[in-house]
């Protein structure tokens, strides 16, 4: 059976059904869109029996010919990074697809479709074995987010909407030119027939120029995606106008296709033009941990104080990668999953701590008193939001800044201002949410049954990570090798190979 | 069961508690949580007592145990296992932890009878316990950092536990924040050790740091270890979150914020011998900063006015002792000294509860005098505590705190400075306490007098008394010249560096016993002459130095100073960030881009007075038929 490709076709499938279903169907809508869900996270369960951790490359294959003569494959699979991603994207996808059903929705019909549609393309972007089609979905993957923002936003939806696909849109129109330059200069240097699939892409001798210009290209329109600071201006207007839901989908999942771009595609296909890049993205990674952490302690509302925690966490993710080194790459992997969980899970508290009538920092306070089990499982998370030793985004966090201090000492120094600031910014938001005066009654925000099914699986899947890291990072070894070493090899030339072995 | 069984159990039993406790789905009975909260304790107390026993019966030099439970982690080329590590070192701080940790338990049911959250304390206080204990049997840096960070959680749960009072809630936070500036230096020396040595694991990065570290990464590792330390035992600069940790239950106070957490930074030292051996420089830095502290807490002592913030900076002082005796390489020493501190300082602690509970919650020693006749037991408890922590011959502190000095002593030119500050400082301790205890117990009633004095029951009394004892004999097992027990217990972990602590002759001895005693006795007639024989003096001594002790009483002002140049300037920054930044930022975009802006803006509002299915399907069909054209014409090229 083509694994791969059926985890798409399903919620695909999930989000054309929704047509077939008379006009006022919202009951029919609700149990299309979570069988749908459900069914493939089940296969995705079923994909991550049959993958073998021990092995690099693609793997449970799906490959087709698409166009052969411009070299177009359908090719589908997933390896030791995307395996996770696809993962993340399943739970979070059915987790809030039947939070949505269950407990909130508006018009279920047109909502629940988008999200199944997102879902479809977000697991095609993880899967995808060949650059068009990373492309594809990469675009397509937008669209759903982009009605999901517009429509179902607050009142700035429409100023939010706008930034949001002004600023995609020059990113995909950047990757669109890198993609098809990529290709066309690959079949230069080979000679031989048109190829956009990635691994073979990965082989092409890319001249440095190209490399470096291609490379920016790539890593241009996976900065925006992020966001990495600067590219980040979209971030607050579309975090605070979408429904939290979305909010939390985007940050969790959506943010990973960036840091997944380049650790795909950007870093192992063009390892000159990376390594050439690498001081770049590095200051912009660090400018960012320690920008957004700042931004962070003096934001106005719930939503943004972990809308810019999030760019100050994705920006560890991105010196993990551009370390090109093999613990700080397999920390950025195991960071990728940890920041979806941490995230989803803290923009589910913030939707809690919303009933009792504002997102505003200033409203409420000392909410603890009346929301005692709300208080537990907020403190574990906002103790996971800082990394504190012990929690499992600690562990991707200490071995991140590891490699990167072997590698770039100043980088790991400057982004150590953002663990300290982690903790005075998330303190913040737990200590002026739930302790001090009691100012609003805390036992609206209390959990109830739909939030603890919503947001007890992710708190003990982070717990599990935190016992257990090797679950995830066992299998990510081989495949992250493959992403570095190229990369690795051009920043440590021969001649220093021998001192500086890839550990 | 072998000694590393033991070790598990002990340090599953608290965990087991705070698990129970914390998952009981209402607030239990409290007989169920005091059961459930000292059971543990007691339990794990007995444990270790056993794993004491065993070790005793092995030959000195194989009381090392490893055990692992799983593989945590294999990355690079590193691998990671959950494992602890069970011998002299972690025994010793295992039996404080679980010993005086029962204690206070035990006193914490009737102290903290009265306060809503009865389990939610004990939950805490079990969770407290596992995470010390996590702390000193960590059997690699991964996990010690790990045990160091949950201890800081716990602190700043326990501190923060009035939740409702907003200083104890900026209490709590300042603690923490500080805490993790500690854990970040403790990263930083872990991220050296594994590119220098590869791994993390303590017998291996011990066993090749003197092959791997050249000087300058050994003194690296040694400073930014120290950064840790300082912040988990309240060393300067990063001392100023202890006194404010007052703000948490009195039982608190006694056991992580004197007996057992804040002496986690020696313990670390202590781990890291091997290191600071390596690293004189470093070691000399250690030793500085602790007789810094040393004599800054002791100097802000004399003048607060708070009970507890009296133990509190003494506290600080105390533990510049260790770590000053640590940085002159006399690590036995400095766990001698804070095995008899775990005992004294406990006892002061709780005995200060005594008070604090008879009198309703007040705290500041201008409204207490008297209370002996009314509490002759715990005023005579209270005096032996005093005593044994002034350095009066013959009970703990004398012993543990002479042979630091004597150390100190022997230790050269910068030795010998030190041993001033030590000794200056010993007076200053025995004034201060003393004065604490003639305006607490002696001369006559405050105005108004006591009504209703809350009396004492058995599980506050009990703990008291025994704590009492300990800090009159513990200090026994190590008397020069007779007998050596902690030297000779802790040698095979702490001996054999290069640098070791100096030879200590018995002249250095006499003449530190003479000094300290002397120095002692001067500080006790001081504090006598003000504070005891006439009440009345202190009041006409009140216009004197007005300015300095306004200063002391203000902890010479440190946190004035991070406020104005670290915290004030980075929020102003945050803040300018957020609001002329970041809207402008976004602003100049969307005006550059203005006529696309509009364009768009135009289709969305028309797309939305339409049909959601509509243009969903428009949409969907849409990227089914480009991809239908896309293959078809694409093929029939």
């Amino acid at each position: 059976m083509p694994w791969t490709t059926v985890l798409i076709i399903v919620p695909l499938l999930g989000a054309l059904s929704m047509f077939a279903l008379p006009e006022g169907g919202a009951l029919q809508a609700r149990i299309h869109a979570v069988v749908a869900s459900l069914i493939t996270l089940v296969l995705s369960f079923e994909l991550l029996r049959r993958f073998d951790r021990d092995a690099g490359g693609l793997q449970l294959v799906d490959s087709h010919d698409w166009a052969s003569s411009v070299g177009l494959r359908w090719t589908t699979g997933v390896d030791g990074i995307s395996i996770w991603l696809v993962l993340l994207t399943t739970l979070l996808f059915f987790i809030a697809i039947a939070y949505s059903a269950f407990a909130w929705c508006d018009r279920p019909r047109a909502y629940l479709g988008l999200l199944l549609l997102a879902e479809a393309a977000l697991i095609g972007l993880f899967v995808a074995g060949d650059l068009v089609l990373f492309y594809v979905f990469w675009e397509a993957m937008l669209i759903p987010f982009i009605f999901l923002v517009g429509l179902w936003g607050d009142e700035n939806r429409r100023s939010a909407t706008i930034q949001f696909v002004i600023y995609t849109m020059v990113g995909s129109l950047i990757m669109l030119v890198a993609v098809v330059a990529t290709g066309i200069l690959a079949q230069r240097h080979t000679g031989g027939a048109y190829t956009f699939t990635i691994a073979d892409l990965a082989g092409v001798d890319f001249t440095e120029r190209e490399s470096t210009w291609l490379f920016a290209g790539f890593a241009l329109a996976f900065a925006i995606k992020l966001p990495l600071f600067p590219f980040h201006a979209w971030l607050p207007k579309v975090y605070s106008a979408a429904p939290i839901l979305v909010t939390a989908l985007l940050a969790a999942v959506m943010s990973k296709a960036g840091v997944y771009g380049l650790l795909r595609v950007g870093v192992p296909t063009f390892p000159v033009g990376a390594d050439n890049l690498t001081p770049v993205l590095l200051t912009l990674a660090v400018l960012g941990i320690i920008y957004g952490s700042l931004v962070a302690w003096r934001a106005e509302t719930m939503r943004l104080v972990v809308g810019y925690s999030s760019l100050a966490h994705l920006g560890f993710i991105v010196l993990g990668i551009m370390a090109f080194d093999l613990q700080a790459g397999q920390g950025a992997v195991l960071q990728m999953v940890n920041h979806g969980l941490v995230v989803a899970a803290t923009f589910g508290i913030v939707a809690m701590l919303a009933r009792t009538g504002s997102e505003q920092m200033d409203r409420v306070s000392g909410l603890g008193a009346g929301a005692p089990w709300l208080g537990g499982v907020f403190l574990i998370v906002a103790m996971a939001a800082l990394a504190i030793p012990g929690s499992n985004a600690f562990v991707g966090e200490f071995f991140i800044l590891a490699g990167v201090f072997r590698e770039h000492t100043w980088a790991a120094i400057l982004a150590c201002i953002g663990m300290v600031y982690a903790a005075v910014y998330m303190l913040r938001l737990y200590q002026d949410m739930m302790n001090g005066p009691r100012v609003g009654d805390g036992r609206k925000a209390e959990f109830r049954l739909p939030d603890a099914l919503a947001i007890l699986p992710i708190v003990l899947l982070m717990g599990l990570i935190a016992l257990w890291p090797q679950s995830i990072v066992g299998g990510t070894r081989e495949s992250v090798k493959r992403a570095i070493e190229p990369a690795r090899a051009v920043a440590h030339p021969p001649a220093g190979v021998g001192e500086v072995p890839l550990p | 069961m072998t000694a590393s069984v033991l070790g598990w159990l002990v340090l599953g039993l608290p965990l087991l508690g705070a698990l129970v406790l914390s998952l009981w789905p209402s607030e239990p009975p409290q007989t169920v949580t005091r059961v459930i909260g000292c059971g543990s304790m007691l339990l794990a107390f007995i444990l270790t007592l056993a794993t004491w026993g065993t070790l005793l019966g092995e030959n000195p030099e194989e009381r090392t145990h490893v055990s692992s439970l799983w593989r945590w982690i294999e990355i690079g080329d590193l691998r990671v296992d959950l494992a602890i590590r069970i011998d002299q070192l972690s025994v010793l701080m295992m039996l404080v932890i679980t010993g005086v940790g029962f204690l206070i338990h035990l006193y914490s049911t009737e102290y903290m009878a009265h306060d809503v959250g009865y389990r939610r304390f004990f939950a805490q206080m079990n969770f407290f316990v596992f995470s010390m204990l996590l702390l000193v049997e960590a059997g690699n840096f991964v996990f010690l950092i790990i045990g160091w960070a949950l201890v800081g959680l716990a602190s700043y749960l326990l501190i923060g536990f009035y939740d409702d009072r907003p200083s104890a809630v900026a209490a709590a936070r300042k603690a923490f924040v500080i805490n993790v500036i500690g854990d970040v230096g403790l990263v930083f020396a872990a991220f050296i050790l594994l590119a220098k040595t590869g791994t993390l694991d303590f017998d291996q990065v011990f066993a090749s740091a003197p092959k791997t570290l050249d000087g300058y990464a050994a003194e690296a590792v040694a400073l930014l270890l120290f950064v840790g330390a300082a912040a988990k035992s309240a060393q300067v600069p990063l001392h100023t979150w202890l006194p404010d940790a007052m703000e948490g239950p009195t039982p608190v106070s006694a056991l992580i914020h004197a007996a057992t957490m804040v002496t986690a930074g020696v313990y670390l030292i202590v781990r890291c011998n091997v290191l600071y051996e390596l690293a004189p420089s470093a070691s000399n830095v250690v030793a500085i900063v602790g007789a810094i502290t040393l004599l800054l807490a002791a100097t802000i002592a004399t003048v607060q006015v708070d009970i507890k913030r009296v133990l509190a900076w003494s506290t600080v002082s105390q533990i510049g002792y260790m770590i000053m005796g640590a940085g002159l390489h006399a690590y036995s020493s400095s766990m001698f000294h804070f095995l008899t501190h775990a005992f004294f300082k406990a006892l002061l602690f709780l005995g200060a509860g005594i008070v604090i509970h008879a009198l309703l919650g007040e705290q500041s020693l201008d409204r207490m005098g008297g209370l002996g006749k009314h509490l002759r037991g715990v005023m005579l408890m209270m005096a032996i505590g005093c005593m044994a922590i002034a350095g009066v011959p013959g009970l703990s502190g004398f012993f543990s705190k002479d042979a630091i000095l004597a150390h100190a002593w022997s230790a050269g030119a910068l030795g010998k400075c030190l041993w001033v500050v030590g000794i200056v400082a010993a007076a200053l301790t025995a004034f201060y306490m003393f004065r604490l205890f003639f305006r607490t117990f002696m001369g006559p009633d405050r105005e108004g007098g006591y009504e209703h004095l809350h009396m004492p029951g058995w599980a506050m009394t009990v703990p008291v008394a025994i704590l009492t004892v300990g800090a009159a004999i513990v200090g026994w097992i190590e008397i020069p010249g007779v007998w050596d027990a902690m030297t000779t217990w802790l040698d095979p972990v702490v001996a054999g560096g290069p640098l070791g602590p100096a030879e200590v002759t018995h002249s250095a001895e006499w003449i530190t016993g003479i000094a300290s005693t002397l120095v002692a006795a001067g500080g006790i007639v001081v504090a006598w002459q003000i504070f005891g024989r006439d009440p009345k003096r202190r009041l006409e001594l009140a216009g004197v130095a007005r300015g300095p002790r306004s200063v002391l009483r203000d902890a010479y002002r440190f946190d004035d100073i991070f406020e104005g140049t670290v915290i004030e300037p980075t929020k102003q920054i945050g803040e300018v960030f957020l609001t002329k930044v970041e809207p402008r930022g976004a602003q100049g975009l969307v005006d550059g881009a203005s006529s696309l802006v509009r364009v768009i803006s135009g289709v969305i509002s028309r797309l939305e007075g339409g049909l959601v299915r509509g243009y969903t399907a428009a949409m969907v069909g849409g990227v089914v038929v480009l991809g239908l054209i896309a293959t078809v014409l694409l093929r029939a090229n």
